[in-house]
């Protein structure tokens, strides 16, 4: 046994030195990106989220096909991508419809050398409004997009009479008028090639017989699902696709990817083309990615966003070997109000409650000073708060901390009795006279003798399990002395957050007590895309409220007017309106304050010093920034 | 035998059932809606009437709307699928669809379940060539210096909690000496030449897991081997072997040990079947892709067929694993007839 024992422990000792000169070598190589991410890889490399939303395997996706005729830049402004469209017109038809019509370059190809033409473009959009895709379970809406699309989904056309091949290198798409004019149209025709061929196989071909674009051959789930499948999950040389990178390998046993320069790519909306030779990309764990930082199991982290490792990734750039950038957030964490019950409803609780919060203070502790305060649904990421941010500062109320002007703004409302109804005092909860209707079924109710209906300032807050930022509002909200000296209780009630999401919601489908309105209060938190939507976001059709629509149930004519408007009634290139619409918005909103901003991050990236011009923003990834880096001498 | 092992199969057929059923019941009843969950992503892209019309033919699609009954039954593959197309569940080897990875569960299973299995030999037969040596060496040096600084150092690898061991030897294997390499199963971005140095690259790699593992493991099954040893040596057969002037070897070994596995060997054969296991703490920790952070992520995503999946897989691996322990007894122990 002693010479069983001896051999293994000799054989696992020899293993281990033999490779360790090996694999340093290979890990720390100069010119190499090792990528460290906290979402693990999932592995489908499909485009455009057709299965799944990894947003790792999202970056990877854009790491290898980046040939949209629009796209965003380092603003995030939606813009043509010139090295791809030659030309763009567009047309408002009678029907209230509009009309693109694209020509790509000639001379574009894949990462195989083979043509690009206007095909490639266009089968994924015919994909997008096929039955065939829902059958093969790929989440695509195309269909309740292009003019004509329902039809063929619905099998009563065998073309998509909206979608048009012109020509070897043009093609037009028309948009059904419901969703025009739209700010952001240039989102519709963010169009990308891909292989028909490396897609869904041989003996498909994309035709137009005058009444509309359609994919001929045997197309049909069964004939193309084995296909399809290869291609998503597909890694490695024969991988098609038209990006600054080849994904050259994925190991799945390792949950590793590994990319080369795509020597066929032609540039970026710039004519910009990566010099960085290869990347490899691997899962960063939570509680140690500082030591796999430091012994090198990868060289590059990105968007660290709690202050804490922020703090610790800068002792790590201190020590040397490291540079590092900063950018913020475009989104920011807050105070979800619901407000129609309870004291919530009222807007001078809600604007109480914001005065009670020393919220500078809250970010700053946090983000471990790596944040700020924002005072509207924005980020400080945000273009439209780069573009109105004096403004923003001189009109916007900041909701400074004021327990005196939060009491001040309760009694004004009427929140002056105890639960007897005789006059506040002192150690006791206010509440405030209100009529049946503002009553509602409210558990905390109080009716007197006389029939009174007094409500207590008591706030139900469902907070979930594990979050830190609960935790802090617990200490400085609702168990912070102004609050009750301020006659307002707060009900911490933490739950998981499918729980929290199900009362959020009012999900009677997952049970009767869901659908009885229980919290009027909720920390969340946000992002926002490059499109500033926030349409049906403030509706006030009782229907789409049901259906998960205007959670905050403020029902404000204005605010759903101007949250309409602001994208759906302004063409693309009208920023101006677009801007006057969107402050018009904020200052609503930051008027009646369904929510209350709590604090937005900076975030942080960690890059090897020996990376040169890496710049990293909001809206702008690591996929596209790479891009512009070399390597020092 | 063959009619003892086939009533047993029985048995294990309805306890699966039973298990199955009761999994199943327990999933559903936590209050998640899988088809908003799949929508929430497109929900800002979509309005509202478009958004409704999605959310109700995936409700359709996913045969959420039936009973819990109909539900289970059609996981199991005793109610036909939602399209009308036929059996199709675990039944007809069907394991189910990740909702979280959107590719059969088979799949996604097959290559952390290697790396498990890989990991989980190294340390099992490490683990059982140092503990059982160093019981049975405890066990006959009893009270002497050597036993009373194992009984010290098992207690401690005993008490303490694996993620605390792991991030002790991670410090100093990996940050301090830099020894072995912090995660993963290969070197990043390493082409390798052969198959040989692709299996050297990740040996290299779980070393220090495998040792982690091993250490954790130590203390439970050293102290049992011991205490089963020190039991088997007082017995009074091991007197009258001594009597006869047997070897002290075959006394301990051929006398001692044969009647002190008895209770040991409930415990090695869980062992060789927790191969299949993954250690939901050491994965996360080393950023191993194996069983236990599969199942650690199918449970954060509520991918409940893939949870379920592993579960039920584990179910029939215990259910295995517990027949294989009584023939055990049979074949260890002649005086049990596994067969009565």
């Amino acid at each position: 046994m002693k010479k069983l024992l001896s051999v293994l422990l000799a054989i696992a000792l020899l293993a281990s030195m033999s490779v360790v000169a090996f694999a340093e070598n290979t890990a720390s190589e100069k010119g190499t990106i090792i990528y460290g991410t906290s979402t693990e890889i999932g592995g489908d490399f499909a485009p455009g989220a057709w299965w799944t939303n990894n947003a790792t395997d999202k970056m990877i996706r854009d790491m290898t096909n980046d040939y949209a005729v629009t796209t965003t830049d380092q603003g995030g402004q939606y813009i043509i991508n010139p090295t791809i469209c030659a030309n763009l017109d567009s047309v408002v038809n009678d029907d209230g419809s509009k009309t693109y019509t694209v020509t790509i370059n000639e001379g574009l190809v894949y990462n195989n050398g083979e043509a690009i033409t206007a095909k490639d473009f266009v089968w994924p959009m015919i994909f997008s409004c096929s039955k065939v895709a829902t059958d093969t379970g790929a989440k695509l809406t195309g269909y309740l997009t292009y003019v004509g699309g329902q039809d063929y989904y619905d099998g009563n056309a065998t073309a998509v009479s909206g979608i048009r091949l012109i020509d070897d290198y043009t093609y037009s798409v028309t948009i059904v008028a419901d969703k025009i004019p739209y700010f952001y149209d240039l989102a519709y025709v963010a169009d990308m090639p891909f292989s028909l061929k490396y897609w869904l196989g041989e003996g498909l071909d994309v035709k137009d017989d005058g009444e509309g674009a359609y994919i001929a051959g045997d197309f049909t789930a069964d004939a193309i699902s084995k296909q399809l499948e290869f291609a998503r999950f597909n890694a490695g040389e024969d991988r098609v696709s038209a990006g600054p990178y080849n994904l050259v390998e994925f190991d799945k046993a390792a949950l590793q990817a590994t990319f080369t320069i795509n020597q066929n790519y032609a540039g970026n909306f710039e004519g910009q083309k990566p010099s960085i030779e290869k990347i490899v990309i691997l899962r960063a764990e939570d509680a140690t990615w500082a030591d796999q930082l430091k012994t090198g199991a990868f060289n590059f982290y990105d968007t660290i966003t709690d202050g804490d490792d922020i703090n610790n990734a800068m002792d790590i750039v201190e020590a040397g070997g490291f540079g590092y950038t900063t950018f913020d957030r475009p989104g920011y964490g807050m105070i979800n109000f619901q407000c129609d019950f309870g004291p919530t409803q009222f807007k001078a609780v809600r604007h109480a409650i914001a005065k009670l919060l020393d919220r500078n203070e809250f970010a700053n502790t946090f983000c471990k000073g790596w944040g700020s305060v924002v005072n509207g649904p924005y980020g400080t990421g945000l273009w439209q708060f780069q573009d109105a941010e004096e403004w923003l500062e001189l009109s916007l109320n900041t909701y400074e901390y004021d327990p005196n002007g939060a009491v001040e703004l309760l009694v004004n409302d009427g929140w002056v009795y105890d639960e007897t109804g005789a006059d506040w005092t002192e150690g006791h909860i206010r509440h405030k006279k209100v009529t049946a209707a503002e009553a509602g079924n409210y558990v905390h109710n109080v009716t007197l003798a006389d029939g009174t209906i007094l409500m207590p300032l008591i706030i139900e807050w469902s907070s979930s399990d594990g979050n830190p930022v609960s935790e802090l509002l617990n200490v400085m909200l609702a168990q912070g002395e102004q609050t009750a000296a301020a006659g307002m209780q707060i009900n911490q009630n933490v739950m998981t957050f499918t729980e929290l999401l199900n009362y959020y919601y009012r999900d009677a489908s997952q049970g009767d007590k869901y659908a009885v309105p229980t919290y009027g209060m909720y920390n969340l938190a946000s992002n926002f895309t490059p499109a500033y939507d926030q349409s049906y976001e403030w509706t006030l059709d009782p229907d789409m409220i049901a259906q998960g629509y205007n959670l905050n149930r403020l029902l404000n004519e204005s605010l759903d007017a101007l949250s309409m408007n602001m994208v759906y009634g302004v063409e693309s290139d009208d920023v101006d309106t677009y801007m006057t619409y969107w402050k018009a918005f904020i200052m609503l909103w930051n008027n009646e304050l369904p929510q209350i901003p709590l604090y937005s991050n900076v975030y942080m990236t960690v890059y090897p010093d020996w990376l040169e011009g890496y710049e990293q923003d909001s809206f702008w990834d690591f996929n596209q920034a790479i891009l512009y880096c070399t390597v020092a001498e | 035998m063959g009619k003892y092992i086939a009533k047993r199969i029985g048995y294990m057929a309805l306890v699966f059932l039973i298990v199955s059923f009761l999994m199943y019941s327990l999933y559903n009843l936590i209050p998640t809606d899988p088809a908003r969950a799949e929508l929430e992503a497109q929900k800002m892209s979509l309005k509202p009437a478009e958004y409704e019309q999605m959310y109700q033919q995936l409700r359709q699609k996913m045969g959420l709307d039936d009973p819990l009954v109909v539900r289970y039954m059609r996981w199991m593959g005793l109610w036909p699928d939602v399209d009308g197309s036929g059996f199709n569940g675990l039944l007809q080897g069907n394991f189910g669809y990740s909702q979280f990875f959107k590719k059969d569960v088979v799949d996604v299973i097959s290559a952390p379940m290697g790396n498990t299995i890989f990991i989980n030999i190294f340390s099992t037969i490490l683990a059982l060539g140092i503990t059982i040596p160093l019981g049975i060496y405890c066990a006959v040096h009893k009270g002497r210096k050597i036993d009373n600084g194992v009984q010290v150092v098992t207690m401690l690898g005993y008490s303490l909690p694996i993620y605390i061991i792991a991030l002790i030897f991670m410090f100093f294997f990996c940050v301090h000496w830099r020894i072995f390499p912090i995660s993963g199963t290969k070197t990043a971005g390493a082409i390798y030449a052969t198959r040989w140095d692709e299996f050297i690259d990740m040996l290299y790699h779980i070393t220090l897991p495998v040792i982690v593992m091993t250490f954790a493991s130590l203390g439970g099954m050293t102290r049992y081997v011991r205490s089963a040893m020190i039991d088997a040596l007082s017995m009074d057969y091991i007197r009258t072997a001594r009597a006869k002037g047997l070897k002290e070897k075959v006394v301990i070994y051929s006398h001692a040990w044969r009647n002190a596995l008895l209770p040991i060997i409930t415990s090695i054969i869980g062992w060789f079947i927790s191969i299949f296991s993954g250690s939901v703490i050491i994965e996360n920790t080393f950023s191993l892709n194996g069983m236990g952070k599969l199942y650690w992520t199918g449970l954060n995503n509520l991918d409940f067929e893939l949870v379920l999946a592993i579960q039920m897989f584990y179910t029939i691996v215990s259910l295995v694993g517990s027949l294989l322990m009584d023939i055990s007894y049979g074949l260890v122990d002649p005086r049990v007839r596994v067969d009565k």
